[in-house]
């Protein structure tokens, strides 16, 4: 381990994260709110400490890194991120503690959404938007931005993309790291601005638009009103929010394909087939469940209430239209269901993502198939390419990890007083990156009320989620540390 | 640019390896994923397993947008067809068959002419035999490259503690050298290449690379007091291949050769194809037999087994019994660095070889040769200077030149120039470059006609 590169890389991703600043205080220039002068110090702060941290390491610069630093890096990247955005809130009011400023900043950057502000509409809008920005940055990965932006991360930036974006199978759209992370960002802002417009040719206005394009394409869920979506009480707005939800929650290497000219992209995927699958099929298991159980009286009410809570939550982006703990058991059951699936590998949403179920099934069925023919040589394909053991194991294990970190982190969250049902919907909601829980954390409450110990789990719950436990859990391993 | 390589062998991993380092689009196919898991961890390039004479796998890997595809792979057949698949996907595509086969020799130049879809043929044994006869020939030299059809020469010598040279300034040179035309191109020291300026100073146990005019060649090498011992005897361990080639040329020179190999078959094959060479059956490592076979007289052991520690120790051992001086066949990119440690000082490798040819092939601009110094660190390269480009018309002190890279010669006709600051280079002069590793991006745009970049 050479720490001195990893403070170097840490640092410039400091600095760089201060650049970024300029974004919310511009918007608080522009309206003069109370948010310029917290922003002018976290951003003076963010920016000197980063600037310090990157020239005093510069000598540590190495020409590759190892698999082992780039863990390290992105996740000690991401926590210092989360700590360094957390500096604007922190500063505003002193109504802010320390806890509530990093909750807020991590659920930003891991697009989880989760809240603790109970009247989000009182702060300046400056802030409001940096909530919604820093979404917007987490949701493709802050670090393969910086390997799109800064030139001297090319040669070990395969490690962190790696280590950011941790797909089962990992795709290269360019055979340079530094070309396929500025298309990720291309498609990703491209499709942004397309939802940016759309949103303002429905009537809202352009502030609002443009904090909620930031927040829908990284599957983040932050919203500027206390009702989340449910305030603007439009078809259209809540349809093209649908729309962009369900592209945030397809892998990105298919949106490059799409727009490179292949139409039929989507459908050749297989796991796309069972993420749109699954969307649809839910989607008209809750309508039905909602007009037998009479909460909407017209079809298109309950399709239009139904569809949006099914892919906001199961694209893990948690904006609310309805509150569906007021909805029939089954329809919870599929959110719930739909908490742990999550969007597909390779796309910003979080969750447990379509293609580690569909091998695990696919593994199941291989199990079941050696009971009956157990002289049978079998392979697990997934469209037409053989699964290698290598990637079997990592997604069962990834699979397993997941249940016991949710288990044990229930249990504890619990046991800091939180109730049954509440520490339930809490857990699930960070660690998949999703907003909204069940019972006090449910979509029309938020996470105020969870104690100072308990917000710290759900923090580190969140960063779990967003870098897939793995290059989290690592930096836990003692082996790793040895020398 | 786009390069798709076919085979993630040594060859492959190296080519790779250095392209991905000069910021090319790279893209490596094989059929074995442990050799491509071994080229993703260690360099930014693109991997595609399969195989790469496949068309569906050639059009997954972009062979449409390739600028060159490599055909590296250990088998011949599938080099071959690669390109010819290759060519009915995208005709475009420059393609560069790696072909061993010393059937295949004769028809290198009908293949680059005539047939439609390989446009270059290389096989590193030919160079590697080239190179340890170069060795051979110039005494002290431990790296020896050729320009100009060889012309000039530029040669690697190691400098011993009581050399005249030893702890001279460069800028002191002249006086030292007198009028004769001497130029310091690179110094390692410490496994770190320098480029140096008048300011550097050698110092014993400095690896020297100098550019010399052929005809001054043992002028110049008695300035490091090396002198000249004619080769009479040679010994080959190993009849291999490139055994047989090296054995046949030194038998076109009238060398009295020997060789010793391991398989009675081989031998009898060698025995039979070769006139008056002396084969031995029996292992070269073996002390009894070298010493029957006087290994004390020997002037140059040549170690060419296909089998890198075999190599290495013979090589010792035939030293400590007598022998002149050992050329060593090593492959293994990794044991380079420990060559000298071990008192292994001259060295050839068929894949450096090949990737210096393909090197040579990749380069833009007219560029007729390349060669990459020990440790690949730097390149010495020799091109035509086009009309466009911006290394022409101007004194070279006001040119803007990358950091780390000399201009080293300039061949004008039949005249050859050691250049200064003041010299101009004119347009279609071949100019011999020296470049750091990390200036070969920044000379590439130099040499490439400007028109490319718009």
């Amino acid at each position: 381990m050479r720490w001195q590169y990893i403070i170097y890389i840490v640092g410039a991703l400091i600095f760089f994260l201060g650049l970024t600043m300029v974004v919310p205080l511009a918007c608080g220039f522009l309206y003069a709110d109370q948010s310029v002068l917290p922003l002018i110090k976290s951003m003076a702060a963010t920016i000197l400490i980063g600037g310090a941290l990157f020239l005093a390491f510069r000598k540590g610069r190495v020409a590759n890194i190892s698999q082992r630093e780039g863990m390290a890096i992105v996740t000690l990247g991401w926590t210092a991120v989360g700590f360094f955005g957390a500096l604007p809130f922190y500063l505003a009011s002193g109504e802010w503690v320390l806890v509530d400023a990093v909750f807020e900043s991590v659920s930003g950057f891991t697009t989880t959404g989760a809240s603790i502000l109970t009247n989000i509409e009182a702060l300046p809008k400056g802030l409001l938007l940096w909530r919604s920005f820093i979404q917007w940055l987490g949701g493709m990965g802050i670090i393969v931005l910086s390997i799109a932006i800064l030139p001297f991360l090319g040669v070990g930036g395969m490690q962190l993309y790696k280590a950011e974006v941790p797909s089962p199978v990992p795709d290269k759209l360019k055979p340079r790291i530094r070309d396929t992370a500025t298309i990720l960002w291309k498609v990703y802002a491209l499709f942004s601005a397309a939802q940016l417009i759309l949103l303002m040719l429905g009537g809202m206005s352009f502030f609002d638009a443009l904090c909620h394009a930031f927040t829908t394409m990284p599957t983040g869920g932050f919203s500027t009103m206390n009702t989340s979506v449910a305030h603007f009480d439009s078809a259209y707005l809540d349809f093209v929010i649908i729309f962009f939800m369900v592209l945030a929650g397809i892998n990105f290497s298919l949106h490059y394909q799409l727009l490179r000219g292949q139409p039929l992209a989507f459908w050749r995927d297989r796991e796309c087939r069972f993420f749109l699958g699954a969307v649809l099929v839910l989607t008209l298991l809750v309508s039905c469940d909602l007009l037998s159980a009479e909460i909407y009286t017209t079809i298109g009410d309950a399709i239009r209430y139904g569809a949006f809570q099914v892919v906001s939550i199961i694209t893990t982006t948690g904006f609310a239209t309805a509150d569906y703990e007021a909805w029939p058991a089954m329809s919870q059951h599929i959110l719930l269901a739909c908490m742990f699936l999550g969007a597909s590998a390779g796309s910003t949403g979080g969750g447990m993502k379509c293609l580690r179920i569909m091998l695990c099934f696919k593994y199941c069925y291989k199990e079941l198939f050696a009971l009956v023919h157990p002289r049978a040589i079998t392979t697990i394909k997934l469209g037409g390419h053989t699964v290698s053991e290598d990637v079997m194991r990592s997604v069962l294990g990834f699979l397993a990890l997941y249940i016991a970190l949710f288990g044990i982190s229930t249990i504890v969250l619990a046991g800091f007083g939180v109730d049954f049902v509440t520490a339930f919907g809490a857990v699930a909601a960070t660690i998949g990156n999703i907003g909204p829980g069940f019972g006090d954390v449910g979509p029309v409450e938020n996470y105020a009320r969870i104690p100072v110990m308990g917000k710290w789990l759900l923090i580190w719950c969140m960063l779990l989620g967003r870098l897939e436990i793995y290059t989290v859990l690592i930096l836990l391993v003692p082996e790793f540390w040895r020398k | 640019m786009k390069v798709l390589i076919v085979g993630a062998g040594e060859v492959g991993y190296h080519i790779a390896g250095r392209l991905a380092l000069e910021n090319k689009e790279v893209v490596v196919i094989d059929k074995d994923s442990d050799a491509l898991r071994r080229v993703s961890e260690n360099m930014d390039v693109q991997t595609i397993n399969g195989s790469g004479s496949s068309p569906s796998v050639l059009t997954d890997a972009g062979i449409r947008e390739a600028e060159i595809l490599l055909a590296v792979t250990n088998q011949d057949e599938t080099n071959l067809v690669a390109c010819l698949v290759a060519d009915l996907l995208s005709p475009s595509t420059k393609k560069l068959a790696r072909i061993r086969g010393a059937d295949f020799d004769q028809y290198h130049e009908t293949f680059r002419e005539q047939v439609p879809h390989i446009d270059t043929v290389i096989n590193p044994e030919i160079e590697v035999v080239k190179t340890i006869e170069r060795l051979m020939r110039v005494p002290g030299a431990v790296d020896v490259g050729e320009f100009a059809d060889g012309r000039i020469k530029f040669v690697g010598v190691y400098l011993e503690p009581d050399a005249r040279l030893a702890g001279v300034r460069l800028s002191e040179l002249p006086g030292i050298v007198g009028k004769r035309r001497l130029l310091i191109v690179a110094v390692v020291r410490e496994d770190e290449l320098i480029i140096p300026t008048g300011k550097d100073q050698l110092l014993p146990g400095d690896l020297v690379y100098f550019i010399s005019e052929e005809k001054e060649l043992h002028d110049a090498l008695s300035i490091f007091d090396k002198h000249a011992e004619p080769v009479k005897r040679v010994m080959i361990i190993g009849g291999g291949r490139i055994g047989y080639r090296l054995a046949v040329q030194l038998e076109a020179q009238s060398i009295y050769c020997k060789i010793i190999e391991k398989s009675a078959e081989r031998c009898s094959v060698l025995a039979e194809r070769l006139n008056k060479t002396i084969v031995l059956h029996g292992d070269g490592s073996d002390q009894n037999l070298l010493n029957e076979e006087n290994i004390g007289d020997i002037d140059v052991v040549v170690t060419l087994t296909n089998d890198e520690e075999t190599n290495i120790l013979s090589s010792l051992l035939a030293r400590r019994l007598g022998a002149g001086k050992a050329i060593t066949k090593i492959s293994k990119f990794s044991y380079f660095p420990l060559m000298t440690a071990i008192g292994i000082e001259q060295v050839v490798s068929p894949r450096l070889s090949a990737i210096n040819t393909i090197l040579q092939h990749i380069r833009r601009g007219k560029l007729l040769s390349a060669v990459s110094l020990k440790g690949e660190q730097a390149e010495a390269m020799e091109a035509v200077a086009l009309e466009t480009s911006e290394i022409v018309g101007k004194p070279l002190k006001k040119i803007s030149f990358p950091k780390g890279a000399i201009v080293a010669g300039i061949i004008r006709g039949d005249e050859i120039i050691i250049p200064t600051g003041d010299s101009v280079i004119e347009p279609n002069d071949r100019t011999i470059i020296f470049a750091h590793r990390s200036a070969i991006s920044g000379i590439e745009k130099i040499l490439a006609v400007k028109l490319e970049y718009f």
